[in-house]
């Protein structure tokens, strides 16, 4: 304390002294607003970082799509896990998933989609040039292009006969061209034990594959109303009373499928359990 | 008691044979032996190594890493036991919880471990051999065999080898200095002369020195059961002192724990409210625990002092206890030794008295000193005389050896004289050859005088000198004349006034002084060949001619009245405490300004005031000498008292259990003490000390074993540089912790963050990890090496009750201010990251639920794009290492700023501390190894991130740094305001 020299200039310590000692809520106060003044100032430097980096944000592309490509792979119908399990014989025990189906395949309604969207040529990307902020089109994915398994014929999806349809889709990324030209296309075998626990599976559409003209996606603020595209998977021969792991992988080129780390990725692993 | 026994009542008591010389039987000495055990003594009792081990695990903060380590393995367990195996995170991160207490305990055990093997070393491995008569017949066995009763032989040279009532004795004297503080040796004599065993002639001590002469006795002690013995069973009763730093630390850790348990507690309960189950709350408690308690911190303190501790074994201190280096820096009060600590431990010729003028002789360590005028003919008489009467001689083969340095066969005062005039003469083993002793009579305690007869170097001068020394007054009664000037005087009243008044003053001085004369005998009466008969002396013993006095005392060492001054200037208070006599204790105090210039006792207030003793104002005496006896009979508020009243203190004559008391007493007017010892009589001084301080060379084993620290030079002056050390320390250590508690915030902010408002956790636990212990302790560490920010030797020593090590204006300041700042960089930072890759600051907003569900393979982000939940986890360690750059690049700043606490940094200089600058760009590259090493990612949760976002927090960094120069500037500018009292730490 003796660091300190003893000469205070005179009004400091005058008002120090009336501030301490005559007034010491007065000594709070000036503490709280010195406290005020920081966290007031602090608060508006974040407020203007952060309003300074929503301005180098284009709305319409991220600036970096590193992390989320190459792409992960979803289904439906998605419940709580990727356990497919009902019972032929118990409506109940599959009733969930086939409304989930319905709900989902809602947007995909043949006469929603001819109402929103436009006929593409089928084999190439469908990009289109123009100002960013441009509103995009979207090319038509009809629910009947998914054949057997649209739950136009059978509303059951065929989880009435044991033979359910899975619905397999690609996460969207914005500019991201599938394939580099050549359709991405869709395969499913036994993750591990029994091959013959999976005879067969038909794939809609044509032969599983996503077609180039779905693609590239603009995103979500100029491309509204742009639909999925799907790959049904039909089960048509699966082991029943069993638990069968299912893996169906992506193919094509830029298509990552084999990393330990991330199950999802080019790739998905369910498992289907059909009691009868 | 045995000292007051007879002879005979010993020989029953003990069973043994003195009269006949016999000794004991021996088989009764083999089951004495049996009996009692060996002649040694006991080591103190060591910690088991497990219990040291132990203790360092259990520490406050590690006790807290042992419950989060605990939380996360119950977490990791029921985790587990719900057959949810997608993440072994709790896991890992209790792994390395554990494995950070584990290392830092190492770390602590290796330095206490290392230090303990230092101490190890200084002891003498030799076994002690002893001459012991049983059974009729002589016999060398070694010490540890004897027992009571046994009848041992000691000669010069040997140590004494255990408590021995002395029967006969021809000439014996022993250096109890050790035991004492005594410096001149003591005789030993069968008589009993007191009734303490400690005054009394006829008990030697166990592990004194005997010095000359030979002695039988009966030993009557053995083993722990000697004085020494007790002493050190003393120094182990008493308890260590908690070192300042020690409780320094444990009010920080309990300060820490407090928090961190209320904070993880109250988020605990937030969470539970808001409808975390009771796992996630778990967690969430463990990760705030985690957050907060600087793990990295015990280290940092651990290094800080072992490299203070390193820097002052380069200067000849070595520190047994690492806490003790700090200790030293908040000093109060040294309570010094005399012997051997302030002094050279030997006796040095310092005054002379000839031709009426005191003349005053170098007494320096290594004869740097002034010289005084030698071309007296009266010297040149007086130097003969002190060359000649000296039985003392040089061990043969040190002609390359510094005179001071030499060994010497004799006793203390002739050493000294002999050394005196090999410096001042030259040769003077050489200068006695060619003046051939005729004859001589050695000291007695009767005579109280030592003469010889020696032929003169020149072969025609055919008469014979005789040469005297002795107590003055016995040979100024032989002297019939004074030389003055070469002249030889009739001795009358004047010259006889003159010597009185000279022998007063060297007395005076403390100092013990000889008189010295000669006599050419006349060649008639005494021709060559002259057989003198030193029984009958046949030749004239009086009407000598006096030729001078010469006054010897053990001086104080060359540098002591430098390091007190500065201990003074420091603010130190230098008390001294000695075994020693009253007024050799005062001359030496004075000498070395323990008693300033102008400083007066009650009794040198009364001597010049002419009035008794009773009507001096005692608060008119700034100093005070108290003898041993006087406190005796003093109550402990009364030493206090006394303490109090007068700032300039000499004890003397003190026994082991005063010196404790005394320490004790200034221990109780607050003070921090520190106790410099080198004799066994300090050791339980050394012990109750805050800081014992103990001398290599001359120390013994008991002290060191006492001591917190060793001076291997028994250097007095490096006890200032350990105070100075320890100053600097103390106040790195501020900035260091500081520092380390700076990040604690933007640690727990983002757990904050994530809870309340549900946002993408930002910073992993095993991120906040690799802060603390793996970037940050680097230049936490180099903070040690900070050099001081204004002349630390010349304030007060702290005050331990109010100059706190962590203070609350430095946590408000670290946590509030500088903490917050760091939090806003991390989180600009972090919204950056994630605004860049897609996920706008409002979109992550209450996200967290859908973002940690794993099921979700497909969650939209702000522009549409789906995400699979291992995307979202790399983009979540993207965060995470954003996060901790931008900590990274705050701490850099930080530790700019923490260079100074009241200086421009501009003015403390950027790069004068390498080290500091070295850890910085260390910092850095650890930084970015951690990012872009490949595998990092699966393994620590770091990300290889993009350059950008390493200059986001910079102009956070930039506004810490001015933030922190314009506080400094306003502490410097208004001592005293509002703004010093809350801001300066």
């Amino acid at each position: 304390n003796s660091l300190r020299q003893p000469k205070p200039s005179v009004w400091v310590e005058v008002l120090a002294t009336v501030l301490t000692t005559t007034c010491p809520l007065c000594f709070a106060g000036l503490i709280l607003l010195f406290y005020l003044i920081l966290y007031m100032f602090l608060a508006g430097m974040f407020s203007f970082c952060i309003y300074g980096l929503l301005l180098t944000l284009s709305p319409y592309t991220p600036t970096y799509r590193d992390r989320v490509s190459p792409p992960g792979v979803m289904i439906r119908p998605y419940l709580h896990g990727f356990t497919i399990a009902f019972n032929v014989s118990e409506p109940s025990t599959w009733t969930p998933y086939v409304n989930s189906m319905h709900h989902f395949l809602q947007a995909y309604d043949d006469n929603i989609q001819e109402e929103k969207n436009i006929e593409c040529p089928a084999g190439q990307y469908f990009v289109q040039d123009g100002a960013e902020s441009k509103e995009k089109k979207a090319c038509q994915f009809k629910r009947s292009q998914l054949q057997n398994c649209s739950g136009i014929e059978d509303p059951t999806f065929g989880y009435s006969t044991g033979q359910p349809c899975i619905l397999l889709k690609m996460n969207r990324i914005i500019g991201y061209r599938p394939g580099y030209g050549t359709p991405v296309s869709v395969n499913c075998a036994i993750q591990k034990g029994n091959e013959s626990a999976l005879k067969s599976v038909d794939f809609y559409p044509g032969n599983g594959t996503f077609d180039l003209m779905y693609y590239p996606y603009y995103g979500k603020l100029t491309h509204v109303n742009y639909t999925s595209p799907l790959v049904a998977l039909h089960f048509t021969d699966v082991k029943k009373n069993d638990f069968v792991p299912i893996q169906c992988r992506l193919n094509g080129e830029g298509i990552v499928n084999n990393v330990t780390n991330d199950r999802f990725l080019g790739r998905i692993i369910f498992t289907l359990s059909i009691g009868m | 008691d045995d000292h007051q026994l007879s002879v005979e009542d010993l020989e029953l008591k003990y069973q043994t044979n003195v009269t006949k010389v016999r000794g004991m039987n021996s088989t009764v000495a083999g089951e004495i032996l049996l009996r009692d055990g060996p002649n040694e003594l006991k080591p103190p009792k060591g910690t088991p190594e497990y219990v040291k081990f132990a203790r360092q695990l259990a520490g406050g903060l590690q006790c807290l890493m042992w419950v989060a380590a605990a939380i996360c393995l119950i977490a990791f367990g029921i985790q587990c036991g719900q057959g949810d195996l997608t993440s072994a995170d709790n896991l890992y991160l209790a792994i390395a919880l554990i494995a950070v207490v584990v290392v830092t305990g190492c770390f602590g055990y290796y330095q206490e471990f290392k230090s303990t093997n230092i101490i190890a070393s200084f002891k003498n491995l030799v076994p002690q051999q002893a001459t012991v008569i049983r059974d009729g017949d002589k016999f060398q066995i070694n010490a540890n065999q004897l027992v009571v009763g046994d009848l041992v032989e000691i000669k010069g040279g040997d140590r004494v080898p255990a408590d021995i009532r002395i029967i006969t004795a021809q000439g014996c004297k022993v250096d109890n200095s050790s035991l004492t503080g005594e410096s001149e040796p003591q005789t030993r004599a069968p008589e009993c002369t007191h009734e303490s065993p400690l005054e009394t002639r006829n008990i030697a001590f166990f592990s004194t020195m005997c010095l000359e002469g030979t002695a039988t006795g009966i030993i009557v002690n053995t083993g722990d059961r000697t004085i020494i013995g007790r002493i050190a069973s003393l120094a182990s009763g008493v308890e260590n002192e908690k070192t300042p730093i020690a409780i320094e630390i444990e009010h920080f850790v309990d300060i820490i724990a407090g928090l961190a348990i209320f904070f993880g507690g109250t988020f605990f309960i937030v969470a539970m409210v808001i409808g975390y189950p009771f796992l996630k709350a778990m967690v969430f408690f463990m990760a705030i625990v985690v957050a907060y308690v600087p793990e990295g911190l015990l280290a940092t303190v651990t290094v800080c002092l072992s490299l203070t501790a390193k820097r002052l074994a380069r200067k000849n201190c070595v520190v047994k206890n690492l806490e003790a280096v700090e200790t030293l820096g908040s000093t109060s009060v040294i309570c010094s030794d005399k012997t051997g600590t302030l002094t050279q431990n030997r006796m040095t010729v310092s005054h002379l008295w000839f031709d009426n003028q005191i003349h005053t002789a170098d007494t320096t360590e290594d004869q740097s000193g002034q010289s005084f005028d030698q071309s007296s003919e009266t010297w040149r008489a007086l130097c003969k005389i002190v060359s000649l009467c000296n039985r003392a001689f040089f061990k043969s083969g040190q002609d390359n050896v510094p005179v001071p340095k030499r060994i010497v066969i004799g006793d203390a005062s002739e050493t000294a004289l002999l050394k005196f005039s090999e410096i001042t003469l030259g040769n003077v083993m050489e200068y006695r050859e060619r003046y051939k002793k005729a004859c001589e009579i050695p000291f007695n305690s009767t005579n109280k005088f030592q003469l010889s007869i020696h032929e003169l170097e020149d072969p025609r001068d055919p008469r014979y000198l005789l040469v005297m020394k002795g107590a003055p007054e016995r040979i100024l009664e032989r002297c019939a004349t004074i030389m003055i000037k070469g002249q030889e005087l009739p001795l009358d009243e004047q010259w006889k006034e003159a010597f009185q008044t000279a022998y007063m003053d060297l007395g005076g001085l403390g100092e013990r002084v000889l008189g010295f004369c000669h006599l050419y005998l006349d060649p008639g009466q005494f021709p060559r060949g002259f057989a003198f008969d030193t029984e009958d002396m046949n030749f004239p013993t009086s009407g000598l001619c006096f030729a001078g006095l010469i006054s010897m005392i053990d001086p104080p060492r060359a540098t002591v009245p430098d390091a007190v001054m500065k201990c003074r200037t420091a603010g130190i208070r230098v008390i001294m405490v000695t075994g020693d006599h009253p007024i050799t204790a005062k001359a030496i105090a004075a000498s070395v300004g323990i008693i300033s210039e102008g400083s007066e006792t009650v009794e040198d207030i009364a001597a010049r005031m002419r009035i008794p003793v009773e009507q001096v104002n005692k608060r008119e005496a700034r100093a005070c000498v108290v003898n041993g006896g006087q406190l005796k009979d003093m109550e402990t508020e009364e030493l206090v008292e006394i303490l109090k009243m007068h700032p300039e203190m000499v004890f003397a004559r003190t026994s082991p259990q005063q010196k404790l008391i005394i320490v004790e007493s200034c221990q109780k007017l607050g003070a921090i003490v520190a106790v410099t010892g080198d004799g066994v009589n300090d050791s339980p001084a050394l012990k109750k000390a805050d800081i014992g301080v103990a001398m290599g060379i001359a120390g013994s084993d008991a002290a060191k074993n006492a001591a917190d620290m060793i001076l291997l030079d028994d250097n007095f002056a490096s006890i200032v540089t350990g105070v100075e050390q320890g100053r600097l320390i103390f106040d790195n250590l501020k900035k260091s912790i500081a520092y380390t508690l700076t990040k604690n915030i933007p640690e727990l902010t983002p757990y904050l963050i994530y809870i309340t408002v549900s946002v993408p956790l930002p910073l992993g636990c095993i991120t906040i990890l690799f802060i603390e212990l793996c970037t940050d302790i680097f230049p936490s560490v180099s903070l040690a090496y900070e050099k001081a920010e204004s002349d630390i030797m010349h304030l007060k020593p702290r005050n331990p009750r109010r100059d706190r090590l962590v203070n609350e204006a430095l946590a408000v300041y670290s946590y509030f201010q500088i903490g917050a700042i760091q939090s806003f960089a991390g989180f600009t930072d972090y919204f950056t990251a994630m605004a860049q890759e897609g996920w706008f600051p409002l979109l992550c907003v209450g996200l967290r639920a859908q973002w940690e569900n794993d099921h979700l393979q497909d969650l939209q982000d702000s522009y549409g794009q789906e995400w699979t939940f291992g995307q979202r986890l790399y983009q979540e360690y993207t965060c995470y290492t954003v996060f901790f750059i931008s900590i990274e690049m705050c701490q850099i700043s930080d530790v700019l700023i923490r260079k100074t606490r009241r200086l421009s940094v501009f003015q403390q200089g950027f790069f004068r501390n390498k080290i500091l600058v070295i850890a910085i760009v260390f910092q850095l590259c650890l930084g970015c190894f951690l990012c872009y090493c490949p595998g990092m990612p699966n393994i620590f949760n770091f990300m290889p991130i993009r350059f950008q976002w390493w200059l986001v927090p910079l102009p956070y960094g930039i506004l810490i740094f001015v933030y922190d120069e314009i506080r400094k500037l306003g502490v410097r500018r208004h001592p005293g305001s509002w703004w010093d009292k809350e801001l300066y730490y």
